[in-house]
């Protein structure tokens, strides 16, 4: 077998033009296009995916670009800001921008004109609810988001405009400028990550073997982390994008399979998962923005495995399977024994999460809550999954209406503990039960005593034992219809 | 305190006149007016060719970057550079290689520039670093260790021995005020730090010059502070600084006293080096380290009579300035001149200071000490209202300044009085007094996850400098008419998404009777244009404006006299003709100000712009989370300029102020600020935003040529306390310390409980 050497240069499609960058594979490709390409439209805010003012369309889809490693997007086609004017004639969402006032600063200005141009080009009503979670990714400090959204709502019927005076072209500018690479002493970016992209399974445990590898897949956690280290050229890259064994949604032996990197993204568009396990829908569209949707797998969710990990309690409330692969084969270990301590897993040096298999038993109800300190882009301060069946109680009437018994009782909950954690005493108390005030204050009860929150950057001990307690007793509580 | 009859009668002794249904000069749909047109630096932005300091390209630069302090105070002792480390393609400077002054020029001259003997806040720059790469000048960061012995640092500033700046403001007699009063109700209110999170965080580069001087390109509001501290700390003079401000991606204040800093740092090492070398933070950098607005602290006593009229008020207010001075003292003056609220009170007592805490120094932001007296201000008064069972209109309604009335400091209110226009505005605009029996009701039908209420403010933002800081300014605008015919606006003033380049043109065009796009703003480049003062104070579009029009007049009138003809059509060929012509117009005090600044008794602004605003919030009971879900915001700023643009300033300080209210908590631990990232310090998104409507009102003020009074920071004022009173109208809960955190809402929900069963 032939190990993958790390590529010494990639080719992509930018707003139209093929270009060839000879960087390390692990250079962010926001650095490519100012320093390398000199396409400076794309501006960094934050380095680490928060603010949106970076984001550039990736084969359509707005991606934070401080976040993706250049060598992810061979044979991929990219369009920045300066690509959306043609033929000396702006784009309708920029004209709409001119005339309803949604310019100030205009920092912030290019990535949120990416993400509205990727909104407007996915034909969805343009409410103001849409809009807005479609700019969600896009922090801007100037506007107050009241002229953006009128803008963006406003472009459907606006028309190509001519640009008075020509359109100043891209490449006389850069000329003009000159490319920051080759003219400055101190812009050099080849200093990046290596970055190898094996296109099987088999290549990357051969990989994973030598050490010195480490996995990535959508970049918004391990990205983060480099950007913060001062020597990244030291770091080595596994892609696991390329790889087909570890994509795609299906259902196969009574369970969801879903493929470890798959995207948030792809899982809120998954017919197989709205149909069959909608919550996990649900929580996809709470990670991050539509940028981090569109790059966070759920593979990486569970690799990183923070304790506030959006999606872990509902697998671990689902009894789903965390399937891992390495040279000698592949094992299933259940979502409730794998994370064994704080950012600590059962997943060995040598393997890979391959898959997650979630059982799809009949009857099944998944109720999910995320508590943030604000309603996009937020890390959680309580998120909790909770599962049961409903079955009749003994001697309950089976008439309509009347509140059955709950079995199969499963909850779980983030971000009050060093690691997602099952609620077994609350379990115990809802299991054979009937949801009424009584079983869920006593529930309620139980989950304060055996979480253990601690006071850290975003939330109190205290609030996140009260919030999931009263969190708990809510969907009870919604469940019992009282 | 007396115990007031709840069944006496409320209706207030002086009542409104009937108003019309809608006062004169109000502009219900800004992007239809004629006025808002488009601004004249959006298509190179949309086009995403605007280019920022860190998108200049700069033959040979290297790259910058800083050693800092990692405790709180300490004394210094010194820097160690690790042996195993290559340092020969590195500089490394210190204090002792700073060529003039170690201070960075503002008021006091209390920072340095580098540390030399005492550390006083954690992140205080100690050394600077360069080296071809940014990741060799990082590694080299690194590599530095800042070796310090500790001292007790003061972390409280209600503990603060070091008071920076202090005032006394008194009017009649506030004890016999008191003796008056039927109720006395008392109030303490706390804000925390708030980061500005411009976009574009601090960035700078430093190009030396021939003449062996430096010219530093950055992102930055008033290009002739940083030429101040640049002579002083580099030992230059005038002709040899050159400060060029770049297009700037936000700055509400944080790029005001804080760039000097970087680039005199910036500066330092490119003359050291002998190469430009850019200095762009990174957002960590920048928040650990750049201005906050000032935490504060504020004591009321109101005292009222029975039938609701407003007798004494007595005021303490301390705001922490951090470790040095900046521009506290002003600040702090701004916070004490507005803490009494738009309100008529006959006697009042103030007393306010600024403190020295070993935190990175506190300085401007949009606001600059309004919005913290104005959030006390305003909850004291619906404090007030609800003891004595009126509503928060009606309150406001009795309170309320007129024509002729007289502030703390002795201030007569001779003209452009819009406190009850932009109160009767904004309620009407909500529909405030029926939305608020609708929730009511609907809290009052069953207990769901959610309930809603709606609050009310109103505010008062003072125009331009204090006192006589107009007066000493001395700005200078000028309007020229090239030789080649053109137009030139030449200021100092600063485009950083306000609209200044689009309205100063606009002023220009419209004395000159030309299109606006025949006028050029030039370029802010202290080589070029005159100081104008800083772009701060809301003072822009009406000193700044003021003087161009001013000077466009002239302007018009010598073309037209010289061409015999009228300046539209004459302009162009008259200047190839006859040469150009230039007019600089000097600020020289406006008629009839007078403000004694010893005493603190006068006119303590030229006018003052008005402002209400009403806030409906939904609040789950479950997690303490709110949601704002539309804001009413009614601004009086005098004669607009341009509708859409005054709406933008009005949305966009209005979500500034909802963040202050609800989420933007700066966390600072043993003098560090902890959440110093976008992950941590969170700002409200566009689903976290509420529907923002903008009522502008224009009541004009006469010593400005053009009628206009200041907006910038007025909208920044009332969001905060129109969000709290709207959280207490829901919940039954007042939340006296900002942010009003869902912590704090549901802890304040448990104490409510707790209280109401015990």
């Amino acid at each position: 077998m032939t190990l993958v050497a790390p590529a010494r240069s990639t080719h992509l499609t930018v707003n139209g033009a093929a270009v060839e960058v000879a960087v390390p594979g692990g250079t962010r490709l926001l650095d490519v296009l100012r320093i390398e390409l000199g396409l400076t439209g794309a501006k960094e805010g934050c380095g680490e995916g928060e603010c949106g003012a970076c984001t550039v369309l990736l084969d359509g889809q707005p991606v934070n670009s401080c976040l993706v490693p250049v060598g992810q997007v061979e044979g991929r086609s990219i369009t920045t800001v300066e690509g959306l004017a043609r033929d000396a004639r702006l784009d309708p969402v920029q004209a709409a921008f001119i005339d309803s006032g949604g310019v100030q600063c205009g920092i912030c200005t290019p990535g949120i004109l990416m993400s509205a141009r990727a909104f407007l080009d996915g034909g969805v009503e343009a409410t103001d609810t849409a809009v807005r979670e479609a700019i969600a990714g896009n922090l801007c400090r100037c506007t107050g988001y009241t002229r953006v959204v009128d803008a963006i709502t406003n472009a459907a019927a606006k028309r190509p405009r001519e640009i008075a005076g020509g359109q100043p072209a891209v490449s006389r500018e850069i000329a003009a400028l000159g490319i920051r690479s080759e003219i400055e002493a101190g812009s050099d970016v080849r200093v990046g990550a290596a970055l190898v992209r094996p296109g099987t399974l088999a290549e990357a445990y051969a990989l994973l073997a030598d050490g010195a590898w480490r996995p990535i897949a959508g970049g918004t956690d391990v990205m983060v982390e480099l950007a913060g280290a001062t020597h990244a050229d030291g770091q080595r890259l596994l892609d696991l994008t390329d790889i087909d064994e570890l994509r795609g949604i299906r259902v196969e032996r009574g369970c969801l399979v879903i493929g470890a990197t798959t995207t948030f993204a792809e899982m809120r568009r998954s017919r197989l998962v709205s149909d069959h396990l909608p919550v996990l829908a649900e929580v996809a569209a709470t990670i991050g923005g539509l940028q981090i949707q569109n790059r966070g797998t759920l593979g990486g969710n569970i690799a990183n495995a923070s304790p506030a990990g959006d999606s872990l309690p509902v697998l671990l409330a689902t009894d789903a399977e965390i399937v891992l692969g390495g040279p000698r084969g592949e094992r299933a270990v259940p979502a409730s024994e794998f994370f064994t301590g704080y950012r600590a897993t059962g997943r060995g040096a040598g393997e890979l999460i391959v898959r997650v298999e979630i059982p799809l038993p009949a009857a099944r109800r998944v109720r999910f809550r995320k508590v943030g300190t604000r309603r996009a882009l937020a890390i959680s301060k309580v998120v909790m999954a909770v599962s049961w069946r409903e079955a009749e109680g003994a001697g309950t009437a089976p008439d309509a209406g009347a509140p059955s018994v709950w079995r199969d009782v499963r909850v779980a909950v983030g971000s009050v503990a060093p690691v997602p954690m099952r609620a077994r005493a609350a379990e115990a108390i809802l299991e054979d039960a009937v949801p009424t005030a009584q079983t869920a204050d006593r529930a309620a009860a139980a989950i304060a005593a055996e979480i253990v929150p601690i006071d850290d950057v975003r939330s109190t001990e205290a609030y996140r034992r009260a919030v999931t307690a009263r969190v708990l007793r809510r969907i009870v509580r919604d469940a019992g219809g009282w | 305190m007396t115990a007031l009859d709840t069944h006496a009668p409320t209706r207030m002794a002086r009542t409104a006149p009937e108003v019309d249904a809608r006062p004169a000069g109000t502009i219900a749909d800004p992007a239809a007016d004629a006025r808002s047109v488009p601004r004249v630096d959006a298509v190179p932005k949309v086009l995403g060719l605007a280019r920022f300091t860190d998108d200049l390209v700069v033959p040979g630069a290297w790259h910058g970057c800083t050693v800092r302090a990692t405790v709180p105070h300490a004394r210094l002792l010194g820097i160690e550079r690790d042996p195993g480390f290559d340092w020969s393609r590195v500089v490394v400077l210190t204090a002792a290689d700073i060529p003039g002054d170690n201070v960075i020029h503002l008021m006091a001259d209390d920072q340095p520039v580098l540390a030399a003997d005492e550390i006083q806040h954690f992140g205080e720059p100690v050394a600077l670093v360069a080296a071809p790469t940014l990741a060799l000048a990082r590694a080299a960061r690194d590599h530095i260790r800042v070796h310090a012995d500790p001292l007790p640092p003061v972390l409280d500033m209600l503990a603060a021995d070091h008071i920076f700046a202090s005032y006394a403001i008194d009017r009649g007699d506030v004890e016999a005020g008191f003796a008056q009063a039927d109720l006395v109700v008392e109030g303490t209110y706390r804000t925390g730090h708030q980061e500005h999170i411009y976009l574009e965080p601090q960035s700078m580069i430093a190009i030396p010059r021939p003449d062996g001087g430096v010219t530093v390109h950055g992102s930055l509001q008033c290009p002739y502070y940083v030429h101040a501290a640049l002579k002083r700390a580099l030992k230059l003079d005038a002709d040899r600084c050159v400060v060029v401000q770049e297009e700037t991606g936000g700055a509400f204040g944080g790029k005001e006293e804080f760039p000097s800093g970087p680039a005199i740092h910036a500066a330092m090492l490119a003359l050291a080096v002998g190469r430009p070398v850019r200095l762009i933070y990174d957002r960590r950098e920048d928040i650990s380290v750049s201005t906050k607005r000032h935490p504060s602290v504020i004591r009321y006593r109101t005292g009222v009579t029975r039938d609701g009229r407003l007798v004494a008020q007595d005021i303490d207010i301390t705001f922490d300035a951090g470790a040095y001075k900046t521009l506290s003292a002003v600040v702090l003056s701004r916070g004490t001149l507005h803490s009494g609220g738009p309100y008529a009170c006959p006697n009042v007592r103030i007393r306010s200071r600024a403190v020295r805490t070993n935190t990175p120094p506190t300085g401007a932001f949009r606001g600059f000490g309004a919005p913290q007296a104005e959030f006390a201000a305003e909850l004291q008064a619906d404090r007030v209202a609800e003891k004595l069972g009126i509503s928060p209109v009606e309150l406001r309604e009795r309170w309320a300044y007129r024509l002729g009335d007289r502030t703390p400091t002795n201030q007569e209110l001779r003209e452009s009085v819009s406190a009850l226009d932009t109160l009767r505005a904004a309620a009407r605009a909500a529909d405030f007094e029926a939305q608020r029996r609708v929730f009511a009701a609907a809290r009052s039908i069953d207990g769901g996850r959610t309930v809603r209420g709606i609050g009310l403010a109103m505010g008062w933002h003072g125009a331009g400098f204090t006192g006589g800081g107009e007066k000493y300014l001395a700005s200078v605008a000028a309007v020229e008419l090239t030789a080649e015919g053109r137009i030139r606006v030449l200021v100092d003033s600063t485009e950083m998404g306000q609209g200044m380049r689009t309205v100063l043109a606009q002023i220009a065009a419209q004395r000159l009777g030309i299109p606006l796009g025949e006028v050029e703003v030039a370029r802010q480049d202290t080589s070029v244009v005159p100081n104008s003062g800083p772009t701060v104070a809301s003072r822009t579009t009406m000193v700044v404006g003021g003087l161009l029009a001013t000077a466009a007049d002239r302007l018009r009138a010598a073309v037209e006299e010289r061409a015999g003809g009228p300046f539209p059509a004459t302009y162009s060929a008259d200047a190839r003709g006859n040469g150009g012509l230039r007019f600089d117009e000097r600020f020289d005090g406006y008629p009839d100000i007078v403000w004694d600044e010893t005493t603190y008794v006068g006119d303590a602004y030229p006018c003052f712009s008005w402002a209400a605003t009403t806030a409906e919030v939904e609040v789950d009971l479950d997690t303490g989370e709110v949601a704002v879900r539309h804001v009413v915001s009614a601004d009086d700023c005098g004669t607009v300029v341009n509708p859409l643009m005054a709406a933008g300033q009005v949305e966009g300080g209005t979500l500034q102020g909802v963040g202050y209210a609800t989420i933007e908590e700066m966390k600072v631990e043993g003098g560090r600020f902890v959440n110093d990232r976008l992950a941590t310090y969170l700002i409200p998104t566009a689903q976290d935003a509420p529907r923002i409507t903008a009522v502008l009102l224009e009541n004009p003020f006469s010593n400005a040529p053009h009628g206009a009074k200041g907006l910038g920071e007025l909208p920044m004022d009332l969001a905060a306390p129109a969000v709290v009173a709207a959280i207490a109208d829901a919940t039954g809960v007042w939340i006296d310390e900002l942010p009003a955190t869902p912590e704090r809402i549901l802890a304040a929900l448990d104490a409510d409980r707790e209280e109401a069963s015990t």
